[in-house]
């Protein structure tokens, strides 16, 4: 894939979501349900942006990216920093696959 | 209400300081607020205060922003690196785009091989809720007649940007926001930059590891969500394992696949959550 090509589309369907309600006054008055949706959206994407890839980018050692999702989860849910997240889950997944590759 | 508006600014500025993690239910009930209030005033109830927000102020609002921006690009721009992309790539991305959850998201997609079509709408949905924070955004902006300031701040419409700028409870002037959207845009920007070419000095083993940066980043965020509400992890359940079925057992490309997932799990938590959970009272 070309990938400036990607950029530049990503950016134009980036951009028109915040601009185009800038110009166009009648997106104010959405109907509650879709304004609902909307808003609801980002929390359902989570899931799917976790599963089943943060498993199958490491093939074999899949328990090595497990642990380290189930760390940052819950580094945050004890209101860890989000950067301490992180970086606890990249520890943890890096010992995993040291000490079990 | 004005005392109530100002505790929720620090709120704001303290998760974006990095003191807790990106308070993404604070930001959208501000997102929510912004727009009653903007009702009321119409009546006429709310007055907005005069105005005297410069571009220093804005600079000032920023910097908070930028430094919660900034760790995040670390992890973008090792992202961008380790999923084979060159350095004036990564960079553009942030340059262009300027949109943490979307780029992510993008980048994602495009390691899992999805076509371009698939990248795009599931990037455009994630980004749909940005409609609705322009949209509220508007009525507080001074000088808006002109076309090139309205463009510029609407690129800058983000998420920490929008819920610092709207609950200033000031009328918006135009270089106030640009001081606040370049000072945070700087900090993605460099962020992404220094990110990348760290990455050069990682050993093979963290460079390997460092995939789990992303996901990590997504299970901080559901892990305050789970915090704030346990429906989403109801939620969680729902949009992961219809993925995993998708993607594992079915056989469906990864881009569609997220894109099913995504709105099948949407219109589960449209159902399970309550209005008041979702707008605030």
């Amino acid at each position: 894939m070309n990938v400036y090509l990607m950029i530049a589309v990503c950016s134009a369907v980036t951009l028109v979501p915040r601009i185009l309600p800038l110009f166009v006054r009648t997106l104010d008055s959405l109907p509650k349900t879709i304004r609902k949706c909307m808003l609801l959206l980002p929390i359902a994407a989570l899931g799917c942006l976790i599963f089943p890839l943060s498993l199958t980018d490491f093939s074999s050692s899949w328990y090595a990216g497990l642990v380290g999702v189930v760390a940052a989860f819950l580094s945050s849910y004890f209101r860890r920093p989000m950067i301490i997240s992180i970086i606890i889950s990249l520890v943890l997944t890096t010992l995993m696959l040291v000490l079990f590759p | 209400m004005n005392v109530r508006r100002k505790s929720k600014a620090f709120q704001v500025l303290f998760a974006v300081a990095g003191e807790c993690e990106f308070d993404e239910n604070l930001i959208y009930s501000i997102a929510k607020h912004s727009h009653f209030w903007k009702n009321l005033h119409g009546k006429g109830i709310v007055l907005m205060q005069e105005s005297t927000l410069c571009a220093k102020d804005g600079m000032k609002d920023g910097f908070p922003i930028f430094l919660g921006y900034f760790t995040t690009a670390l992890a973008f721009g090792l992202l961008t690196r380790t999923s084979g992309l060159t350095l004036v790539q990564g960079v553009l991305i942030s340059l262009t785009n300027y949109a943490g959850s979307g780029q992510f998201l993008m980048m994602n997609l495009y390691n899992a091989g999805s076509f371009l079509f698939e990248i795009a709408l599931s990037v455009f949905f994630i980004n749909s809720r940005y409609i609705f924070m322009s949209a509220s955004l508007y009525p507080h902006l001074i000088d808006k007649k002109s076309v090139v300031k309205r463009i510029l701040i609407g690129f800058g419409v983000t998420d920490e940007n929008f819920a610092v700028s709207s609950l200033k409870g000031k009328m918006l002037p135009f270089p106030y926001m640009m001081g606040l959207i370049f000072t945070a845009y700087s900090g993605w920007v460099s962020g992404t930059f220094i990110g990348f070419v760290a990455g050069n000095f990682l050993p093979p083993v963290v460079q390997k590891a460092s995939v789990i940066t992303v996901y990590a980043m997504f299970a901080s965020l559901l892990g305050g969500e789970v915090r704030r509400n346990a429906k989403a992890l109801l939620v969680l359940l729902v949009s992961g394992l219809s993925n995993s079925v998708f993607i594992l057992l079915v056989g469906i490309p990864t881009g569609f696949s997220f894109l099913l997932s995504m709105l099948l799990a949407t219109a589960f938590a449209c159902f399970i959550y309550t209005d008041e959970e979702v707008f605030g009272v």
